[in-house]
């Protein structure tokens, strides 16, 4: 029988989080989200159930919206990794971030991360309505606003830009 | 004279934004302190069991791990302090003691450097449990001979508190007397918060510090001080960020003291932080409630008496403060805002071999809302008058008021009667379009349903716990820059607190709104008080707000006034300044009289001390926390107001049951920021859908819990919610500070009733029977329209 790979050993990585080079030693079998709250220090990626479904833990994977509570750390290897911190402009808030904050699409914030990265991880393009708005986000729960004031902060923010 | 404008009732964004969403967050599972270490719980996977062993040997051997822990080593710990008179002692202790009552009952705990390696070594834990019968239902609880979950005990009933009031009985035996009955099941759900538990402890120096996800720093800050051997002073709880609460992290958990004692044995801090599979088994659940009621009508659907039993199925029964008290409030509810003049509702509540329920964001009036709303149904449907009609002829009206239910409860101010009309006109427009833009549909038929509650706000905490009545507390300190902290015994899960808190610190003081700092969930820097649940928080922080803002501003006038040489009387205060009334001649900045009461103090006028701080506390006028014989009582401050109505629509073919669209017309008395409490409205409304369509907690015969993750556990998203229409009333409770009565839990009461009304009404003339238990499913659905032969 072949032994089992040890799921503790320790494997270099070597992540371009939020545009800085991040070289570290990991357990292969460390979560993307651990990783980055843990080694990076970036606690704005927040971990709501750890097995996929909530959606708190959204981050973009060469900008592409991913689970970081269901990827390998080791996975992100020579990949560019952008979470929350990595989304807000200098000295305020990004367009959508302010629609959020003006549609009151945010209670207790634990979540929003999530939805910020879903949303700045695709094409407005894509979504030219409420409806189509609607089923983009039904892969992030909230569970305080009702997501009426998320998806009018959406609505609002994108309609801007078209 | 300029006219003031307000911050009371402004639209304005939250002061807390910003920072929650750049990430900058703080959350229990973001604090770390050096040299922590983290622990993993081994919970009972049998929902019944005698605790024969628990082996280490392995997990030791994986090295690294700094101990395995069970109640045998707690030794130093005392159990929960037992709720009241009323039922039976639980002594919850922290780790389970001989036997498991419930899967996911904590038996060991395991530390380790990080979370991996203390999982790794808790699934390396040998645990000999010795399998008992179990209990899976209150009918196979009460049955003859059923397991006993408490051996000491002679059945499963933690409480029985029958009620018979010979005055509601009397009615039901006068001619002509239309009786109905139904029995009306609001099935097992909870708040299920995004954020978990959590907790970090540290024992440093002969003190401790525990950061904890909690609605209650300072109860818990008691607590800890009750199991371990430390005086309160040797406690600080910090409450970090809490990524929602609803209730159910206003319950004081067994890990809340076990991560504590683990700082202390061991002298390192510890981490917790509870995963999803643990929350849902382990975080307490809430409803599981029948009402099985009668009431006694008039020929004209005038309702006389209500009488029955509200039964619970309390799960395991450990669960601190509350367990059964959702029941209690329940009853306390049960009228609604209808007019019915007698009532004799008892309680029973039974311990299973389940999850303790606990408390959720609505606590037992959405029970109470299901019950009577679907009971009113019946009845019109067996008189034959029309749904609206018969609310009419029982809805509170301005002429009844003040008006005392039946349940004792003191009802001061609302618009039940405009409410239901301006929701019922608006409705049945509503339903009319969809039903004309959805009649190609053939198996589609669509429903609507129009509900009314009552819903009193900041409740006796005495009822529940037998300790505390209903108070909290403020301080206001002046800075000698004239800046403003506000520290509260209120403690934000999300809600806006923070903003709330400015509005009124800015309104009171006449300072600018960024002149305010909050201070809350620290128990070294804020004033006791009793947390924030039950709908409370506006209502008691701004009434010490403003007792504290009183006192404090007398002593600003008089030094405003010694530095402009005019007299107090005749100044006011409005955006960082004070002046003259009517003149505008000079005026003196909050910062020039802070800087005298802080540094330049000969600037004092004689006999006024230096320094600008005031504490007080706040308790509502009129709550009463004991009941009568019948259970009357007036239990709480004030009673906030709403209608809802819901249109659906259902698929006969699949039993599917969308909500179409949602009207809210909603009264909380002033409102202090209506974006926040549309909020409030709004997520309410959406957990309540959750409950009334999706949410439940499975368990098999057994007692195995079968809902363990969110694949089995549906929450609502983005394409379950339907557009909503919230219309705001305004009916200013007269005896509140600012007339605000509370919003927290309002939006979560009516989606239950409303929707089950409206199904009924979507699927009226095929003969169903009625809609008498949620979740409404659609195989419970098609059950219904099969039963009727459809």
């Amino acid at each position: 029988m072949k032994p089992v790979p040890d799921p503790s050993a320790r494997l270099a990585i070597s992540v371009s989080v939020n545009g800085r080079p991040t070289e570290r030693t990991v357990e292969s079998r460390k979560l993307l989200a651990d990783f980055l709250r843990e080694d990076a220090n970036l606690t704005g990626t927040h971990l709501g159930c750890e097995h996929g479904v909530c959606g708190a833990c959204t981050v973009l994977v060469d900008g592409q919206p991913v689970r970081s509570c269901i990827m390998l750390a080791v996975q992100a290897d020579r990949t560019e990794v952008t979470t929350v911190e990595g989304i807000i402009p200098e000295g305020g808030l990004s367009p959508m971030q302010q629609a959020f904050k003006e549609h009151h699409g945010l209670q207790c914030g634990f979540c929003t991360p999530g939805f910020l990265m879903t949303l700045a991880g695709v094409d407005p393009g894509e979504y030219p309505d409420e409806e189509s708005i609607r089923v983009l986000l039904a892969g992030n729960l909230c569970r305080c606003t009702g997501y009426e004031g998320i998806v009018n902060a959406v609505m609002a923010a994108w309609g801007g830009e078209r | 004279m300029t006219t003031r404008p307000s911050y009371v009732g402004a639209d304005v964004a939250r002061v807390e934004d910003d920072r929650l969403l750049s990430g900058r967050t703080r959350f229990v599972a973001d604090v770390s302190r050096p040299g922590m270490l983290e622990a993993a719980f081994y919970r009972s996977p049998l929902p019944h069991a005698l605790i024969e062993g628990v082996d280490a040997g392995e997990s030791l051997r994986l090295g690294r791990v700094e101990g395995v822990f069970t109640a045998d080593d707690m030794t130093d710990v005392s159990p929960f302090p037992d709720f009241d008179e009323y039922a039976r002692p639980v002594r919850i202790f922290p780790l389970a003691r001989g036997k498991v009552r419930y899967a996911g009952a904590p038996i060991a705990v395991v530390v380790a450097p990080d979370r991996y390696l203390a999982e790794d070594a808790r699934d390396l834990l040998t645990v000999d449990l010795q399998p008992l019968d179990t209990v899976a239902s209150v009918d196979e609880a009460l049955a003859g001979g059923a397991p006993l979950l408490y051996p000491d005990w002679p059945d499963n009933v933690v409480i029985d508190f029958p009620v018979n009031n010979p005055e509601a009985q009397a009615e039901f035996d006068r001619p002509r007397t239309l009786t109905v009955r139904g029995r009306y099941e609001i099935g097992r759900h909870s708040g299920v918060p995004m954020e978990t538990r959590g907790v970090v402890a540290e024992f440093h120096e002969g003190r401790l510090t525990v950061w904890t996800s909690t609605q209650f720093p300072h109860i818990a800050r008691s607590m800890l001080s009750y199991c371990l051997p430390l005086d309160e002073n040797d406690i600080r709880v910090i409450v970090p960020d809490v990524g929602g609460g609803f209730g159910v992290k206003a319950e004081f958990y067994v890990e809340e003291v076990t991560i504590p004692w683990l700082a202390m044995k061991l002298g390192r801090p510890i981490r917790w932080i509870e995963d999803r599979r643990e929350h849902l088994v382990a975080t307490c659940h809430a409803r599981d409630l029948v009402l099985d009621l009668e009431v006694a009508m008039d020929g004209g659907g005038r309702i006389r008496a209500v009488r029955g039993m509200a039964i619970q199925d309390l799960g395991a029964a450990e669960m601190y403060p509350y367990g059964f008290s959702p029941a209690f409030t329940a009853i306390g509810h049960i009228t609604g805002p209808y007019r019915i003049p007698h009532q004799s509702v008892g309680l029973l509540a039974v311990a299973t071999n389940k999850t303790p329920c606990g408390a959720y964001r609505g606590f037992g009036i959405p029970e109470a809302a299901f019950a009577i709303e679907r009971l009113i149904d019946k009845g019109a449907a067996r008189l034959g008058i029309d749904r609206a009609d018969i609310r009419r002829r029982n809805l509170i009206g301005q002429d009844d008021l003040p008006y005392t239910t039946s349940a004792g409860a003191v009802v001061d101010s609302g618009s039940h009667r405009e409410a239901f009309e301006e929701t019922t006109r608006l409705t049945s427009r509503r339903t009319e379009h969809w039903r004309s833009r959805l009649e190609s549909c053939r198996r589609i038929r669509v429903g609507s349903g129009v509900v009314n509650y009552l819903e009193g706000v900041t409740p006796s905490y005495f009822m529940t716990t037998g300790h505390w009545t209903a108070y909290d507390s403020c301080s206001l300190r002046i800075n000698p820059d004239g800046t403003v902290v506000v520290s509260v015994g209120v403690s934000t899960s999300g809600q806006g607190l923070e903003s709330m808190l400015v509005t009124l610190a800015a309104e009171t003081l006449g300072v600018r709104r960024d002149q305010v700092r909050v201070v809350m969930g620290d128990t070294d820097l804020t004033p006791y008080g009793l947390g924030s649940w039950g709908s409370r928080s506006t209502n008691v922080a701004s009434g010490a707000l403003r007792i504290a803002s009183d006192r404090l501003l007398g002593k600003a006038f008089r030094i405003a006034a010694h530095l402009l040489e005019a007299s107090p009387e005749d100044l006011e205060v409005y955006d960082g300044a004070f002046t003259v009334k009517g003149s505008p001649g000079p005026s003196v900045t909050w910062q020039q009289v802070a800087t005298a009461a802080g540094i330049r103090t000969v600037d004092l006028p004689e006999g006024v001390e230096p320094g600008l701080e005031a504490t007080a506390t706040y308790e509502p006028p009129g709550i009463e926390h004991f009941p009568d014989e019948f259970g009357r009582v007036n239990a709480a401050a004030t009673y906030t107001n709403a209608c809802h109505a819901a249109i659906v629509s259902v698929d006969v073919g699949t039993g599917q049951v969308r909500v179409l669209e949602y009207v809210v017309a909603h009264d909380c008395g002033t409102v202090i920021n209506p974006r926040i409490v549309r909020g409030q409205v709004v997520g309410g409304v959406v957990q309540g859908i959750g409950g009334a369509l999706l949410e439940k907690f499975h368990y098999d015969e057994w007692a195995n819990p079968l809902s363990t993750s969110f694949l089995d556990y549906h929450l609502p998203s983005t394409t379950e919610i339907p557009g909503m229409v919230v219309l705001h009333f305004e009916s200013p409770a007269p005896e509140m500070p600012w007339g605000a009565k509370g919003a927290g839990e309002a939006g979560i009461i009516g989606p239950a009733p409303a929707i089950a009304a409206a199904v009924e009404d979507a699927l009226s003339g095929m003969g169903i029977a009625e809609v008498a238990r949620t979740p409404i499913t659609p195989p419970y659905v098609l059950e219904l329209i099969r039963s009727a032969g459809g």
